[in-house]
């Protein structure tokens, strides 16, 4: 299975990515910093599962979601954010992403995202 | 005290804590004004008090609301929470509001909860605890806002600032928040902490 961990934040992306290896064993793990990077990651690479912040400088997730499911319609989004408004869970469901689950990220959580999907 | 400089790590570490805490301060406001915020990426640095008096008086050049609460713990410091003019009576419209007594209080109401949620948050996720003074509010012309005594008493400051961003009902916000010396010596243990977890 391919991952992609998408955030701005070098701690943020640390602690997915060491959640992540607790629970998947021989993953590939892309990263990204923002939106653009990740859409250009996704294009080359195809994750399988793309985990998306949503408030980062260059393109924010809002603006990177369409086009990450546009550049490979299976990939899996999940939206990792602190931004816990309702309307703002409403917005990225919409906009595709399977899930959408409140920052930070610990292994107890990946476990029930990778339960989910 | 020197001057402290934060690694890129270190200011890292705090914004991403800040992202969070913020997030879910938002949240709770968002649910009390009925309303959708969207959130900003945090700005931190480290700075004398002449250079954030500086940075509030590049705010704007209208009078701005300014509400003030401290916070004690291991973690202790002040956070402002600046509202311009228009954007309070913005707040009074979107809530019905009739009197300018009114609006004293909503405002004081919103700093209290959006500063003590981002506080205990903050604190939360850096494994300590925080208790609040009550907020005070005033209404200061910039131009005298150097003479406010609750900023004169810091030297060197780490200032988080962010916004706070009701685009529909067109309020805008500008949260900081102050630690001092002491404080920040112990945020930095903090963070080497958590950053030391992780790998």
């Amino acid at each position: 299975m391919k991952y992609l961990v998408t955030d701005d934040s070098k701690l943020a992306r640390l602690s997915l990515v060491k959640s992540l290896k607790t629970h998947v064993q021989d993953a590939e793990i892309f990263q990204a910093t923002n939106g653009a990077e990740a859409v250009e990651i996704v294009k080359e690479h195809k994750p399988d599962i793309v985990f998306l912040d949503l408030t980062m400088p260059v393109m924010d997730g809002y603006e990177a979601l369409p086009k990450i499911l546009e550049a490979y319609p299976n990939a899996k989004i999940v939206v990792i954010s602190a931004d816990i408004q309702e309307k703002a869970k409403e917005k990225v469901i919409a906009l595709g992403a399977q899930l959408h689950v409140q920052k930070p990220i610990n292994a107890d959580k990946m476990q029930d995202i990778l339960d989910i999907l | 005290m020197n001057s402290i400089i934060l690694t890129e790590d270190e200011k890292d570490v705090l914004q991403e804590l800040m992202n969070v805490a913020y997030g879910n301060a938002t949240a709770v406001i968002a649910e009390m004004l009925d309303a959708f915020a969207s959130l900003s990426i945090p700005n931190i640095k480290v700075m004398q008090v002449s250079e954030l008096m500086e940075r509030f008086n590049q705010l704007k050049d209208s009078s701005y609301f300014f509400s003030t609460q401290a916070f004690m713990g291991e973690f202790n410091g002040e956070s402002a929470f600046f509202i311009d003019e228009e954007s309070a009576n913005n707040l009074a419209k979107h809530l019905e509001l009739e009197s300018i007594e009114d609006l004293d209080d909503a405002i004081l109401e919103l700093t209290n909860v959006l500063t003590s949620s981002l506080t205990t948050r903050l604190a939360q996720e850096m494994d300590t605890e925080v208790s609040f003074a009550l907020p005070s509010i005033s209404k200061v012309p910039l131009n005298e806002i150097a003479n406010v005594d609750t900023f004169l008493q810091y030297s060197q400051v780490i200032v988080i600032d962010t916004d706070l961003n009701f685009e529909d009902q067109m309020i805008h916000g500008k949260i900081f928040i102050l630690t001092k010396d002491e404080s920040i010596q112990w945020l930095r243990e903090r963070i080497h902490t958590i950053l030391e977890a992780l790998i």
